[in-house]
């Protein structure tokens, strides 16, 4: 038995049909053909599969598809505007934030909801705010320098 | 040669993918037709199958293959051939592959696994190394003798002991009669997950009338696994073709086949259907790989003055189940157990064991994580005993320029005192403790740690020049995170004088990119590197002579200098290098272009040592120093690391902040290791299956972390770069228990070190005062 559900990925109206246990990371990944979002446990412990819901950091594999409905979803492919990187993708870059980059979009994602909220954050908040993202490169350093830049640009632009 | 991109921190030319989320990774690859993998492992750890009946599996809907050991009987091993793809009639550790299905769905192939019943005679097992080397002890191979095996591996039939190697220098009992002092200790480095984020995953195609396979795969070592699989299957090359996609985290983990092996067991029977085989977290980490766990003990003689006279080291390496790469980690990097120091006599003993266990394989630094553990907690102790200064014992019989190896190679490019000197320095080595107060106890330790590469090993690679200037590296040098494409790319530029905007590096395809031994031993930059260097000068010369033509000028009177074509002295260039190809080939088209680089360091007048040993020799050597600064709270056991400076003499930076990466990277993996990694055990099968409860360090862990990079002269290495990424790990664990030390004054052999056993050896040790 399906659900029908229309939700809002990266600015995109989607209606689709889907069964009840389908969590988000699988629409997202499977049906939508979004591969930006990771998997890498499945169980809402590493942040590989983090986007944001309605503005807020939610790990996509915990969360049912059906959930959605009527919701907005922004994932790593929505970020950049009109082919102008976010600042914190441009940041990432700079800084040398990246190494294998598989927690890159649950890294950048984490930050933006972050940074939202507060774009001063200092490296505690920072610390705290990504500490349900786990990196194995050991990038954390360069990636809270990154994600402090990042805040600059936004408050000094005024960029989102 | 002006260098317009070597030794700058230019942005990684992967990083518009990865922050874009366009970056592919094995876990990403979908294809046509594409069927899902799930695999039956064991649930015993010592057993012999007596039955296996898949009838129910084949009923599941969507079911297209069940595949058992006997329906694809083929082993595999690159060192010793021990492991097969699906158990045969034997389980050896739990979590072992028994039976595997393709199905239409995930969820068809994981509900069909769980329709397959086997039943097992439980035998006998065996979890402790130094137990399982004992005559009496469950044989897990009995048979090891009729395996396959590299002739440099003595092994020794009717035991668990599947490599022994010894090496002794001087004369042990001379050197241990001239010491004043002699130490004796025995240490345990513990198996840790390797972590990677993306799990193992692969994509594997068959292609029945020709018998050939595709596999998709994140490898870091793709044509060795290609070689690996067709010695497997009794074939040819030309059959077995391996893609690479992006890595999402390796660290030696990603070497041998896990998800790729499951993925050809089942492809073959899908009748050309691609079959998808992803990892999860649990299988990832109680069915994958660990660190190779160590128990290692060393006798050392002493003088008053702290000059090492003898050492004597006895090594017991767990290997799990299976032998996969562990056999060059207890022959090779079983050597570092000497530290950086020059010892004259020396007794050596490496033995790796079966047991019923994860298999275990190489992991950043190939074992030297585990014998720098050893080496550097064990010199911290003799410098206390001594009543010397750690850093103190550290020069006094650290190498020098110049100074000779075990094996008599002379030591060349040595920056192993400036990684000392400068570390200790950053961390304010000597200073007045600061004294928290309360509960709270701060301390300062430091370590050193010697890495050879892997030697003699080979690296091709083609450069290939389009019509229009554009410039392609096609090498095997996959991209596992450390930079790898960037700094070829970079490498690339400034040898040929080429924008780096107008170079790409592909993904390696073995049917397409020449052979690598792969990206592992930091080996990357120096080999691929060479070889690069070595195709872009034979590139830049064949532009340069194009150029001569068309201008009539003699090409040593040209410069070619960020793709424009220069009479030398000259400020305003003749023509660009596109300009110059559209006159050379008038819009025919084609890749104009080509040259070949390889490198091999056999025959380098370098590796000169003792006859019969050069074996031993290293192209080159990396050193490194990390010091740590901590706070143990003794209430609470809790070890906060502070800071961390760390100096690696990395030869030349390529890319300064990609240097950084791996020595920041490295010292949050050591820290993670050191306080908080173990998994826990219980008749074979690991119980901390998740990441919530096998913890790996987080944001909130990372502590203040000063790199230093040191640089020295290395006569054959590319723009002088040697390499960085493997040694980077294996300090921080001894800095942090030598700093815990100067902490609390508790000295601890065994990894992790965790608060129960930071408050327990307090209690004792109060007690003990008391």
């Amino acid at each position: 038995m399906k659900s029908a559900i229309e939700f809002k990925v990266n600015g995109e109206r989607r209606q689709l049909e889907v069964e009840p246990w389908i969590t988000l990371v699988e629409v997202l990944r499977e049906i939508l053909h979004l591969t930006g979002t990771k998997e890498g446990c499945g169980e809402g412990d590493c942040g590989m599969c983090i986007v944001l819901v309605d503005g807020r950091p939610v790990n996509s594999c915990l969360m049912l598809a059906v959930d959605v409905d009527g919701r907005e979803v922004l994932t790593i492919e929505g970020l950049a505007e009109g082919g102008r990187l976010h600042p914190l993708q441009e940041s990432f870059v700079e800084r040398g934030a990246v190494q294998c980059g598989f927690c890159t979009s649950g890294m950048i994602l984490s930050a933006k909801a972050l940074l939202e909220e507060d774009s001063g954050a200092g490296e505690e908040e920072i610390k705290r705010g990504l500490s349900g993202v786990l990196c194995r490169c050991g990038s954390y350093k360069k990636i809270i320098e990154a994600v402090q830049e990042a805040g600059e640009k936004m408050k000094e632009k005024g960029r989102r | 040669m002006k260098l317009h991109y070597v030794g700058k921190s230019v942005p990684r030319v992967d990083g518009l993918e990865k922050v874009t989320g366009g970056a592919i990774y094995s876990v990403d690859v979908v294809l046509p037709g594409m069927l899902y993998g799930a695999v039956l492992r064991s649930p015993v750890a010592h057993g012999r199958m007596v039955r296996v009946d898949v009838a129910e599996a084949w009923k599941v809907a969507g079911v297209r293959a069940v595949v058992t050991g006997q329906d694809f009987p083929h082993t595999f091993g690159n060192m010793i051939k021990d492991q097969p793809f699906l158990a045969l009639d034997r389980v050896r550790y739990v979590g072992e592959p028994v039976v595997a299905v393709a199905a239409e769905t995930e969820l068809a192939a994981q509900e069909a696994v769980g329709k397959v019943r086997v039943e097992y005679e439980k035998l006998p097992a065996v979890f402790d190394p130094r137990e399982a080397v004992a005559k009496s002890a469950p044989l897990i191979h009995e048979h090891l003798e009729e395996y396959f095996h590299l002739p440099r591996y003595e092994i020794v039939p009717g035991t668990n002991i599947c490599v022994i190697r010894t090496y002794s220098l001087g004369d042990i009992e001379q050197g241990l009669a001239e010491a004043d002092e002699i130490f004796e200790d025995e240490y345990h480095a513990h198996a840790v997950a390797h972590t990677p984020m993306e799990p193992h995953a692969a994509v594997a195609q068959y292609f029945p009338p020709a018998e050939e396979f595709t596999l998709w795969s994140s490898t870091d070592r793709p044509h060795t696994m290609a070689k690996e699989l067709a010695a497997a299957l009794g074939t040819s090359l030309h059959k077995v073709r391996f893609i690479s996609t992006y890595t999402g985290g390796g660290f030696g983990g990603k070497a041998t086949m896990v998800a790729e092996g499951m993925a050809v067991a089942l492809a073959r029977f899908t009748k050309g259907r691609p079959v998808k085989v992803v990892l999860s977290r649990e299988e990832e980490l109680t069915a994958s790989q660990t660190r190779v766990g160590a128990y290692l003990q060393l006798t050392t003689g002493v003088k008053r003055d702290g000059t090492i006279t003898a050492r004597k080291a006895e090594m017991i390496w767990d290997s799990g189940a299976y032998a996969s790469w562990a056999p060059e980690v207890a022959f090779r990097g079983a050597l570092q157990i000497i530290g950086p120091y020059r010892v004259p006599n020396l007794e050596l003993r490496s033995r790796l064991v079966y047991t019923n266990k994860e298999i275990s394989g190489p992991y950043r630094g190939f074992g030297t994580t585990q014998v720098t553990w050893a080496c550097e907690v064990h010199t911290d102790g003799i410098a206390e005993k001594l009543g010397i200064d750690p850093l103190e014992i550290r020069l006094k019989n650290g190498y020098v320029e110049g100074d000779s190896y075990i094996n008599g190679q002379i030591l060349r490019g040595v920056g192993m005192m400036e990684t000392l000197q400068r570390a200790s320095r950053a961390i304010g080595w000597g200073e007045a403790k600061p004294s928290p107060g309360g509960s709270k106890r701060r301390g300062k330790g430091i370590a050193v740690t010697i890495k050879p590469t892997a030697t003699p090993t080979e690296s091709y690679c083609f450069i290939k020049v389009s019509d229009d200037g554009s410039v392609a590296i096609l090498s095997s040098a996959v991209e596992v995170g450390c930079g790898q494409k960037t700094v070829l790319a970079q490498m690339a530029a400034d040898t040929i004088g080429v924008p780096l905007a107008s170079i790409s590096v592909p993904q390696s395809d073995t049917h397409v990119t020449p052979y690598d031994l792969g990206v592992c031993s930091s080996r990357i930059t120096y080999h691929m590197g060479n070889a690069v260097r070595m195709a872009g000068m034979e590139v830049r010369k064949k532009i340069l002579k194009f150029a001569g033509e068309i201008l009539e000028a003699d090409p040593e009177s040209l410069n070619l200098s960020e793709g424009k074509i220069f009479q030398k002295g000259a400020q305003e260039a003749s023509l660009s290098l596109k300009e110059l190809l559209a006159k050379k080939i008038g819009g025919r088209g084609g890749p104009i272009l080509v040259a070949e680089g390889h490198y091999t360091p056999i025959g380098s007048p370098l590796l000169a040592a003792l006859p019969g040993r050069e074996g031993m020799s290293s192209i080159f050597w990396m050193f490194a120093t990390h010091a740590a600064e901590v706070e143990v709270d003794t209430d609470t056991g809790m070890v906060k690391v502070l800071r961390v400076a760390a100096a690696h003499d990395v030869g030349k930076a390529i890319h300064p902040v990609m240097c950084e990466q791996q020595i920041e990277g490295s010292v949050i993996m050591g820290l993670s290791n050191t306080l908080f990694e173990e998994f826990k055990m219980e008749n074979g099968r690991i119980l901390n299956d998740t990441l919530a409860d096998y913890k790996v360090a987080s944001t909130m862990d990372t502590p203040e972390i000063v790199s230093i990079i040191v640089e020295t002269e290395h006569p054959e290495a590319p723009f002088g770069a040697k390499g960085v990424g493997e040694p980077a790990a294996a300090p921080t664990a001894p800095a942090i228990a030598n700093a815990i030390f100067d902490a609390i004054g508790v000295r601890f052999k065994e990894l992790p070190i965790t608060p129960e056993k930071v408050l327990s050896a307090l209690r004792a040790k109060t007690k003990n005062g008391a």
